[in-house]
């Protein structure tokens, strides 16, 4: 689907107006989306569509990932998400999953950060060395 | 006169007798003289001439074949002598030849050795880099397999060696080490 200049400018204030405080109000997206589909303006798919698009670079830039080798413990859980509000301010959401296979250590990704701490990662770069 | 006829004329001594003995008779004498002589002339005429006119050509023909033959003798000789001469150049000529062609050969052996001498440096040379190469590129994959080897085997110790509570200690690490 062509998007044009004005359907980008549209979906953008729409995008803004969806914020409070810099942090993505999700009902605010869902009046939003609701509302435009009974009015269906002008090109509103094209809207629409853009506008998914910002939702969906929001939400991955303010989505933590968070693997752990074992289960994380609560004490660990609130301490990474200290630390990474401190540094990526509030409105994150954190998933944490459970990965044998890192071996030990951390693997944090937001958006498209990766910080990789886990003794898979360096056997990988050890590998490489060779 | 004859000698007879004057011994018969003498008419003494024994010539006179001896003419007698042998019936010595004047005209008989001078008419065989005549007939000799005419005979002799007639002779001389029709059949010694052209017997001595034929043997003095045979004679010219034969000095001619012989001054030929000696002409053509010496002719021989110059041409024998010409020919050894000719012989001779031609010999020095193809000495001359034979050395030029030795010595050219010589030196196109000489370049064509250099050639394959070179070509053959070049093999060797050409060899040894590949040989490196693919040195080097086996010693890249023993190396590589060896990093492989070595980090599964790393992988399936440290997998088994690490307890639970080791893991949340290396988390725990990585979450200072973040924060930090």
């Amino acid at each position: 689907m062509k998007i044009g200049k004005q359907a980008r400018r549209d979906a953008k204030d729409l995008f803004l107006a969806c914020r409070r405080e810099e942090i993505l109000d999700s009902n605010r997206v869902r009046q939003t989306v609701t509302q435009v589909l009974a009015a269906k303006p002008r090109n509103y798919l094209a809207v629409l569509s853009h506008f998914q698009r910002l939702i969906q670079i929001e939400i991955e830039a303010h989505t933590v990932r968070i693997e752990n080798s074992v289960p994380t413990s609560d004490a660990l859980m609130a301490e990474l998400k200290a630390s990474l509000t401190r540094r990526y301010g509030p409105g994150l959401e954190f998933e944490f999953h459970v990965d044998p296979s890192l071996i030990g250590g951390l693997r944090i990704q937001i958006g498209s950060d990766v910080y990789d701490g886990t003794v898979k990662s360096r056997l990988t770069a050890l590998e490489s060395s060779f | 006169m004859s000698p007879l006829l004057i011994f018969a004329a003498a008419d003494a001594g024994p010539i006179g007798q001896i003419a007698k003995t042998f019936g010595a008779n004047v005209p008989a004498l001078i008419a065989n003289t005549i007939s000799f002589v005419l005979v002799a002339l007639v002779l001389k005429k029709w059949a010694i001439g052209p017997i001595q006119a034929t043997l003095e050509e045979r004679r010219k023909t034969i000095a001619l074949g012989l001054s030929n033959a000696a002409q053509a003798k010496s002719e021989l000789a110059g041409a024998q002598q010409k020919s050894q001469e000719l012989l001779v150049a031609t010999g020095l000529q193809t000495t001359r030849i034979i050395e030029e062609a030795r010595v050219a050969a010589a030196k196109l052996t000489e370049v064509e050795i250099q050639r394959a001498v070179t070509a053959a440096a070049d093999i060797i040379a050409k060899a040894k880099q590949a040989n490196e190469a693919e040195l080097n590129r086996m010693r890249l994959e023993l190396r590589k397999e060896v990093g492989r080897l070595v980090v599964a085997a790393s992988v399936q110790v440290t997998g088994k060696m690490l307890t639970a509570e080791d893991r949340q200690r290396l988390a725990q690490e990585t979450q200072q080490q973040f924060s930090a």
